[in-house]
């Protein structure tokens, strides 16, 4: 306490007014050197885009991350005249901080932030996120909707760009040491991407955090993921974290979707009902990916962009309706008499559901 | 973090998450203390002190204003209250209203006179708050008192006025001088009286309902002040106070104390005490014949066990205080 008193009889002397509305040029002038303004504004934009729950916290770890990464950005300078050991050992932590900072900004907006219209139909989003993946290719094309400032696009480029510093870094720092083979292959672009080993880390981080468990995403990431020496560009980096967030949600709604289906005290589903609802599910999909070929004949006319955007939102309902709880309900009560016997357990039908999603999905090239 | 969030329009969330408040304190404190703080780096003091702020230690040696400011503070400061001087509680020791607010004002140098005194007429009657509390009395008192303050000014006005006989759909002006003057002129005539019977439940809870509907600062919930009203048919101001104080609800809501069974526990006090016992019992076998060292040993050990508890108040207080720039 005697400190803190030591610290307001010394703030006395220095001029200032108590007052705290009152700040003098000589503070103005410290703030606007000091870029607190701009560091402060930055903060408040990714706290409003974030919307986290816990705004103090948000903020806390926000000014946490940029502390590290000005402190480990000053210790770079002295890592490179380390010992090879040491060097190795800090370059590993230091890539796995990366990643997990890349991973933290991967979390912030969910996936259905990536347009600029966000008053979406309820549980339409699902649908538009799915569909989305499933008849987009790996490489976007600028399409309307999609700006720069979407808060989505935003944190994954920024978490690109996190991880491909890493990918830089990795080339110089492993230069002297050769001992993992995986950088010999990474100096052909400098700074050209995404080392492919993070890139499928990255995505399995993001599948096991959405609550995915290994089993069930990993015919997913052999259709994503690309080889370790390969350079991830950031359209497909964009693309797999898109497909890994969305395949989250999905696996969480068919999860869903099951306990509804199936009443606990009663054991396992019957195996009818649930093909009847993966069936339901299907159709609902097929619906969404279809009109490919209006799609396509439009493309060519950039005049009809708005009537490419009417014929996906109509196809994004149909699939809506298509899901729809009367529909479903219909579904179950046709399944009480025909189809095979026995039943079907939460993982088979997670699995099954999981196909469906899976076999849509474009494999990285 | 819901999909749907993003309705909240910005300047609302804004407003809710009280971080404006918050970064003009930072800024303030950054210019008060510039060289203290600048030494590791702008992005270092903002760091820290959004930490503090998150892990509740930010309220410790501030101005009264800055912990009453937001219900966060509020919380933080019971919570700070409680751990430093739990110890009171389990030595049983009963303050009295002016040691209680001499143990605040350790925390917080300008912590006021009238809160403690609020909080007394919750624990005693109103003609007895110059006698002593218990910790455990005395903390959950307080902590009804202090974090829903403006509620319970409100509802005090609230009673008054239907103690006056008013009608519960009266628009009220507390600060129009002649509804104050028919208020205490109708509260001397049926002072005694009335305020032992109290008013009746069902309407003081449609009022308070009411009330709840119109304030934006925070408030107990809606359920568990209509479940206190429905236990009686009427019901006095203390003894609704007391009824909240005492309810887990606005305990768990608060989040900053565990519930009355867990209030004392402190293993780490608990270790140095018992430390200090085993040395106690050693000195007293020696001297089987010397009865007489074994009152001035008693005496030894609880000034001892006093100045230790002091002392480790203080320590705490201490490292607090350094505990933020030692993290730096």
């Amino acid at each position: 306490m005697s400190d803190k008193e030591k610290r307001r009889s010394t703030a006395l002397p220095s001029g200032m007014p108590t007052g705290k509305s009152v700040k003098s040029d000589g503070d103005h002038d410290f703030l606007a050197q000091a870029g607190v303004g701009d560091l402060l504004l930055g903060a408040i934009l990714k706290m409003v885009e974030a919307r986290s729950d816990d705004p103090i916290g948000f903020l806390a770890d926000h000014f946490c991350n940029l502390a590290s990464v000005t402190d480990s950005g000053s210790a770079a300078g002295c890592g490179e005249e380390d010992p090879q050991n040491s060097g190795s050992a800090s370059a590993g932590a230091q890539e796995q901080q990366r990643l997990n900072r890349a991973l933290w900004h991967l979390r912030l907006a969910h996936h259905s932030q990536r347009h600029e219209y966000v008053d979406e139909p309820l549980g339409a989003g699902e649908d538009q996120g799915v569909a989305a993946i499933l008849d987009g290719s790996p490489h976007f094309p600028n399409q309307t909707g999609v700006n720069a400032g979407s808060a989505f696009s935003n944190n994954v480029r920024v978490a690109y760009d996190l991880l491909n510093l890493t990918g830089c870094k990795k080339q110089v720092d492993k230069a002297p040491e050769g001992s993992d083979g995986s950088s010999t292959d990474s100096s052909t672009s400098a700074g050209g991407g995404v080392r492919g080993g993070l890139y499928t880390q990255t995505l399995q981080c993001l599948c096991s955090e959405g609550g995915v468990p290994a089993s069930t995403f990993a015919p997913l990431l052999r259709r994503l993921c690309c080889h370790d020496h390969e350079a991830v560009p950031c359209d497909v980096f964009r693309y797999g974290v898109l497909t890994c967030a969305v395949f989250s949600d999905y696996i969480r709604q068919a999860q869903r979707l099951y306990a509804e289906v199936c009443c606990p005290a009663e054991g396992p589903a019957s195996r009818r009902l649930c093909l009847n609802v993966l069936g339901t599910l299907k159709e609902a999909l097929e619906t969404s990916q279809g009109c490919d070929t209006y799609y396509c004949v439009n493309a060519n006319t950039k005049a009809n962009t708005s009537l490419e955007a009417n014929l996906k939102a109509i196809r994004y309902l149909q699939a809506s309706a298509k899901i729809s709880p009367l529909r479903l309900a219909q579904t179950m009560a046709g399944a009480q008499t025909l189809g095979p016997g026995g039943d079907m357990d939460a993982k088979e039908f997670e699995d099954a559901a999981a196909e469906l999603f899976i076999a849509r999905v474009k494999f990285v090239s | 973090m819901s999909r749907l969030s993003t309705a909240v329009p910005a300047e609302r969330y804004l407003a809710d998450s009280q971080v404006l408040f918050y970064l003009t304190d930072a800024v303030t404190q950054l210019l008060e203390h510039k060289e203290e703080y600048t030494q590791f780096g702008l992005i270092r003091y903002f760091a820290e002190y959004f930490s503090s702020v998150k892990n509740s230690n930010h309220v410790l040696f501030r101005e009264f204003n800055y912990i009453r400011a937001t219900e966060h503070n509020r919380a933080s400061f019971i919570r700070v209250f409680w751990r430093c001087f739990r110890q009171i509680g389990k030595s049983g020791d009963l303050l009295s209203v002016p040691e209680y607010r001499s143990l605040l004002q350790l925390l917080c140098p300008d912590f006021p006179l009238e809160v403690v005194q609020s909080t007394a007429r919750i624990v005693l009657t109103d003609d007895a708050t110059d006698c002593l509390m218990s910790f455990s009395d005395f903390i959950y008192a307080f902590q009804l008192q202090f974090y829903y303050q403006e509620f319970l000014d409100s509802v005090l006005e609230i009673y008054l006025d239907l103690l006056a006989g008013k009608s519960p759909n009266t628009v009220i002006v507390p600060t129009s001088s002649s509804i104050e003057q028919l208020l205490s002129a109708k509260v001397e005539d049926n002072d005694k009286e009335e305020q032992q019977t109290g008013v009746d439940s069902s309407t003081l809870s449609q009022c308070v309902d009411a009330l709840c509907d119109r304030i934006n600062y925070s408030h107990p919930s809606r359920s568990c002040v209509r479940d206190i009203l429905e236990q009686t048919d009427r019901v006095t101001y203390s003894g609704l106070l007391v009824s909240l104080a005492e309810h887990e609800s606005i305990n768990q809501t608060i989040g900053a104390l565990p519930s009355r069974a867990e209030l004392l526990i402190d293993p780490e006090m608990d270790q140095e005490l018992d430390k200090l016992h085993s040395v106690v019992p050693q000195k007293r076998q020696k001297s089987g014949d010397l009865g007489f060292l074994l009152e001035v040993d008693k005496e030894a050990s609880s000034s001892m066990e006093a100045k230790l508890r002091a002392a480790h108040a203080e320590t705490i207080q201490e490292l607090e205080k350094t505990r933020n720039l030692l993290n730096m």
